[in-house]
């Protein structure tokens, strides 16, 4: 019951109010068994009638028993009736029944303190004895009504009744008792708004709130005068509509989030840096499917269906001498026969200028397709960096570093006990250090010692990338050695020697840097950054030797393909010789296109490395998961009850989930898609496919066979560190291709930019013969390097205004902070005076208010907003003033 | 044919696996070759060595001297499974506290602890020490001996008491702890406020044993984090147990 500044009048009515309500909700309640009971049997549920009946009675008991909790129930009824029943009834009823037992104790309570104010109040209760009697009676009308209940045909016409009687009933007060109505309201409305800082207990706070909330929901409808009532009750109800659909609609959005109640089950158990990498992946798994539509829906469906088919000419053929294998397991494994020349790959593409009844221009739209994917994901991953830069920032870490730990140090997200338990640990230890290292800075006297170690860290760590680079150079020349002997002459081992050894690396080698990393000492966050540079290191070491071992490879084809074409003019010449003088009249003699000689073709072959090493790592990953996870998960849970140590606890233990190997790993498996995806367009779809399963995979991997990490925490800066390494893997994995691109010329017999000098000459092409003359002529303006170079240095001028702009913003930022501090120091000396003179009250408030600007701050901080920060500082200044 | 090249990438994985678990080859090499190799060379028992160390460096009558000489014999010559110096403390703050008049000590190996404990208890109490190995309870017996204390060791399974036991120390085989702690709850040995302390709970590790604890709820508990003894390293942890009696 509120008991808290309302008037009179008010808790008079209160009483009142809710026994007539009672009563109301009482008779829906019934109405509303009913009403289920018809739904059933519409549904044609195979239920007899006496049973059924019987389960009614149940359900109402109970719901007799909780009306305590009548508002809450009945707005989620309504909301219910409003969805069209499409629940099972069944179900809530149960709930219901759930709940019930744990409000009846509350609710007793409340009994009690009514009992009270009756007593108490009843004295003043006499004095407005005219208005009690009018809502008797109107109680008693309705009384009868509610008796009059008996047959279940009348239900519908009965809500109509009540409501008309909710809408008579103020009528029938006097003006006055409606202006005094009027006020409760407005008193209930500002009690709702001021609730949140009342200094109550949260069970008083929920029940006033229900409460205030019933109330005004009864209330508000009927508060309107003469004609306009109606009207104002229709606006009320109209606005609690759409505010309930809003809340719904949000709902139904969250709902849409394709997996958001898994990475949510996971952040609960492992806390935010872990989910933060599943997050990661959807995100990525977006940026994917729009590139899969591109290369789709834009060059491999369009080549599919109205390019020539397979078969019509020598580059869509399986060449002759591997006709035989060329539906092997073996081959099709490693991309090669019918795989390499169907639409997967560069080479099967015609470089007809326009194929099928739509003159779709092939060669342009996969030229653009290419450009576009790159264009396209710079984009994204720039606004997103700018959109989470937004974000972050504001706080410092530095000046209040207890308090920062006090406030803030807890993720709210945890919901699994032990990761509360290893938080609360983690949370603790932190305390210690922090304290730690508080009298340390006093004395820094092992600073040597730590520097020493952190450099030999480093050193150690050098070593370990140039080995790795070592070992990948030599077994890619190797490679190249048997390329030259002819792959067949050697085992599987050795063909797939350099993917091989490439994810063998990119597994092990993190393992040993984050056994180094212990050397160094430095606070988890620090060393993950660090953990995540020297990963960073070793895969883009191990991608640049692949591709440089690549271009070597593209050379040797290139040489080869001068050898082909050289005979190949040999070779038609002798065709033509052998068949002219036999039979001039005769056609022109068809050879099959498998018969007819080809060169290498560097593109697809770039392609085909690609794709392969894209699918080893998927396996690698596959396999490292299920073995190094799941066998061990496996083998330590079930072999711990015959070993004699303990497993779990000990030595083999449960894996943690290794956040920062897998992110890199996800940006490094991205960075070879664009790579290759120029060469490839099967690539994007492949990594759809991998994305979605590793999602699954993963999500089940780690609520199966992981623990939460020991050291748990919160990984809200290091999204935008993932986000400038994707930056960085964006850039150098497309400088490779478009170096490809515009520096080596095209194949002569293969892939729509055959007989072209360079790719890009199709856009040449393309605006001399589609586009009419002057468009052209004003790009060839525009394209003018007197034009280009100025605009080039307005781009740069402005970024650098720019710059420098937020970079002022920033120290005024900076001065701002200072000026806070300088305030509250000037604050505690005051109120530390003020105690020290009388502890008066105003002293006490004034700590109490300090605490609160404390509370304040810390909570601006969290937030970032700048603005808010200023107002706080504002208010600050104020009630400084005010104090002194 | 794998090639070498291959199994070169396999190096880091080695390197890794040497650094992280390097705590545990030392471990394997102290207790478990060393002694191996002791064994056959001298045809003493492990324990016979240790007696014969402690015998040769300590002062007859001084307990604090004999610990010493154990400590010393086990992290610089061999390695027997104490319960340490910095364990050892735990375990005498405890005891301090506690002062209780009835001890009960399973496993006392080669009677260092029964040493260590009988060193803190107060006046006119009493450690009744259990042994499974006959020569290990004999040279346990010799030890307290020489530490000057009264020989109270009782042999075998004859162990009647009629009064409950304060303070129980479990240090006997880790598989034992779960069966015994019952067994001490049927006997009605413990008291309401009796202190079980069982060592050595997280390495080699009694899993069972703290699963019942935490489920039974007859028990206040929580675990001291330590070090294995004589070893840098590796983690363990001593159970401190509280009995409460049936609620």
């Amino acid at each position: 019951m509120t008991k808290c500044g309302v008037s009179v009048l008010t808790t008079g009515d209160e009483d009142e109010v809710s026994s007539c309500y009672e009563e109301h909700e009482w008779g829906k309640n019934r109405v509303k068994g009913r009403e289920k009971e018809r739904e059933k049997k519409k549904r044609g549920n195979a239920r007899k009638k006496g049973a059924s009946r019987a389960g009614r009675g149940d359900e109402e008991l109970e719901e007799r028993a909780e009306r305590g909790e009548k508002g809450r129930r009945r707005r989620k009824r309504d909301n219910h009736d409003g969805k069209g029943r499409e629940r099972d009834e069944e179900e809530q009823a149960e709930e219901k029944s759930g709940r019930a037992q744990e409000e009846r104790d509350t609710e007793e309570g409340d009994a009690k303190r009514k009992k009270k104010n009756e007593s108490a109040k009843r004295e003043e209760k006499k004095e407005d004895g005219g208005k009690r009697a009018v809502k008797e009676k109107a109680n008693a009308v309705k009384t009868k009504k509610h008796k009059k209940k008996s047959s279940e045909e009348e239900d519908v016409e009965e809500e109509e009744e009540e409501e008309k009687e909710k809408e008579l009933r103020p009528e029938s007060l006097s003006p006055e008792e409606l202006e005094k109505l009027k006020e409760a309201v407005d008193e209930k409305k500002k009690l709702i708004q001021t609730l949140r800082g009342k200094p109550w207990p949260m069970k008083k706070k929920l029940s006033t709130l229900r409460e205030s909330q019933e109330f005004l929901e009864k209330y508000e409808g009927a508060l309107g005068k003469g004609k306009g009532r109606r009207l104002y009750a229709y606006k009320v109800m109209m606005t609690k509509k759409w505010m309930k659909f809003q809340r719904d609609f949000e709902n139904f959005k969250t709902a849409c989030i394709p997996w958001e109640m898994k990475i949510k089950e996971i952040e609960s158990h492992f806390g935010s840096s872990v989910a933060s990498y599943f997050i990661f992946l959807r995100w990525m798994y977006g940026i994917n499917m729009i590139l899969f539509g591109l290369t789709f829906g834009l060059v491999m469906v369009p080549e599919a269906l109205m390019g020539r088919p397979y078969g019509s000419m020598p580059r869509k053929t399986v060449p002759r001498a591997d006709e035989a294998s060329a539906m092997d397991f073996a081959v099709l494994w490693d991309f090669g026969g019918y795989a390499q020349y169907s639409v997967l790959f560069y080479g099967y593409y015609n470089n007809q200028r326009a194929i099928g009844w739509l003159k779709f221009r092939m060669p342009l739209s996969y030229f653009l397709v290419g450009v576009g994917t790159v264009a396209y994901s710079y984009m994204v991953v720039i606004r997103t960096m700018a959109r989470n830069a937004n974000e972050s920032g504001g706080g410092d870490d530095n000046s209040f570093n207890f308090s920062w730990k006090m406030f803030t140090s807890w993720d709210y997200l945890i919901g699994n006990p032990e990761t509360a338990d290893n938080k609360f640990a983690s949370i603790t230890t932190s305390f210690k250090e922090a304290i730690l290292e508080e009298q340390e800075s006093r004395k820094d006297d092992n600073i040597h010692l730590t520097r020493f170690l952190r450099v030999l860290a480093n050193f150690l760590v050098m070593c370990c990338l140039a080995g790795s680079g070592y070992l990948i150079y030599f077994v890619v020349r190797r490679s190249q050695k048997f390329a030259l002997d002819g792959l067949d002459n050697h085992s599987w081992w050795e063909r797939n020697e350099v993917n091989m050894v490439m994810s063998l690396l990119g597994m092990f080698c993190p393992m040993l840097f984050d056994v180094i990393s212990t050397l160094e000492n430095y606070h988890p966050r620090i060393a993950l950054q660090w953990q995540l540079g020297r990963i960073f290191a070793l895969f883009l070491g191990n991608l640049y030797t692949f591709i440089i071992a690549l271009m070597d490879e593209i050379n040797l084809k290139r040489k080869e393909e001068e050898i082909v074409k050289f005979n190949m003019t040999v070779w038609e010449a002798s065709l033509y010789n052998g068949t002219v003088p036999e039979n001039s009249t005769a056609p022109p003699v068809t050879i099959h296109p498998a018969d007819v000689p080809r060169g290498p073709c560097w593109e697809t072959m770039v392609g085909q490395e690609f794709v392969r090493l894209i699918i080893s790592d998927t396996m690698t990953t596959y396999i490292t998961l299920l073995i190094g996870d799941f066998l061990r998960a496996v083998l330590v849970r079930f072999l711990n009850y015959c070993w004699c140590w303990d497993l779990e606890a000990g030595f083999p233990s449960y894996s943690e989930f290794d956040v920062s190997g897998n992110v890199l790993g996800l940006i490094f498996n991205q960075g070879m898609i664009w790579m290759g995806a120029f060469y490839a367009p099967c690539l994007p779809a492949l990594n759809v496919l991998r994305l979605h399963v590793s999602m699954y995979l993963q999500c089940w991997a780690v609520m199966c066979c992981n623990v939460p990490q020991e050291r748990v925490f919160k990984a809200s800066g290091s999204n935008n560190f993932y986000m400038a390494m994707l930056l960085v893997i964006l850039f150098l994995s497309t400088l490779p291709a478009i170096y490809t691109i515009v520096t080596i010329p095209p194949s002569f017999d293969c892939g729509p930019f055959s007989g072209k000098s360079r790719m890009f000459d199709v856009i040449q092409e393309t605006l001399e013969s589609d586009f009419p003359a002057w468009f052209s002529k004003v790009f060839s303006y525009a394209s003018n390097p007197g034009l280009v170079l100025p605009f080039l240095l307005l781009m740069v001028l402005a970024i650098y205004y720019l710059q420098s702009t937020s970079k002022s913003f920033k120290e005024a930022n900076v001065e701002l902070k200072k000026k806070l501090q300088m305030a509250r120091k000037a604050m505690t000396q005051a109120a530390e005076q003020q105690s020290n003179n009388n502890a008066s009250p105003q002293a006490q408030k004034g700590e109490a208010r300090s605490f609160l600007w404390w509370s304040e701050i810390g909570s601006s901080g969290i937030h970032g907003k700048k603005k808010k920060k200023k107002e706080t500082f504002r208010a600050l200044c104020k009630d400084l003033n005010v104090l002194l | 044919m794998v090639s070498p090249a291959i199994a070169l990438a396999f190096l880091p994985l080695v390197v890794t696996l040497i650094i992280r678990y390097r705590y545990y080859f030392v471990l394997f090499y102290r207790a478990f070759l060393v002694r191996v190799w002791q064994d056959c060379a001298t045809g003493l028992s492990r324990e016979e060595r240790a007696f014969q160390y402690v015998l040769t460096n300590a002062t007859p009558g001084d307990p604090d001297s004999i610990l010493e000489a154990f400590d010393q014999w086990c992290s610089k010559v061999e390695f027997i499974s104490n319960i340490g110096p910095k364990k050892g403390k735990i375990l005498d703050r405890l005891l301090m506290e506690q002062s209780p008049m009835t001890v009960l000590e399973l496993g006392a190996h080669c009677g260092y602890s029964a040493v260590r404990m009988a060193r803190c208890l107060p006046l006119g109490a009493r450690l009744y020490s259990v042994e499974m190995d006959q020569r290990n309870a004999t040279i346990a017996e010799k030890v307290i001996r020489l530490a000057g204390f009264d020989d109270d060791t009782v042999r075998g399974p004859s162990l009647k008491m009629h009064c409950t036991v304060d303070f129980v120390f479990m240090d006997h085989w880790k598989k034992c702890y779960l069966p015994d702690l019952q067994l001490l709850e049927g006997s009605g040995l413990l008291g309401k406020g009796s202190m079980i302390l069982a060592d050595n709970v997280l390495f080699p590790g009694a899993p069972n044993f703290l699963r019942y604890v935490r489920k039974s709820g007859l028990y206040e508990w929580r675990i001291h984090q330590a070090t294995l003894e004589y070893i840098r390293g590796i983690r363990d942890g001593m159970a401190e147990l509280v009995y409460q009696g049936i609620k």
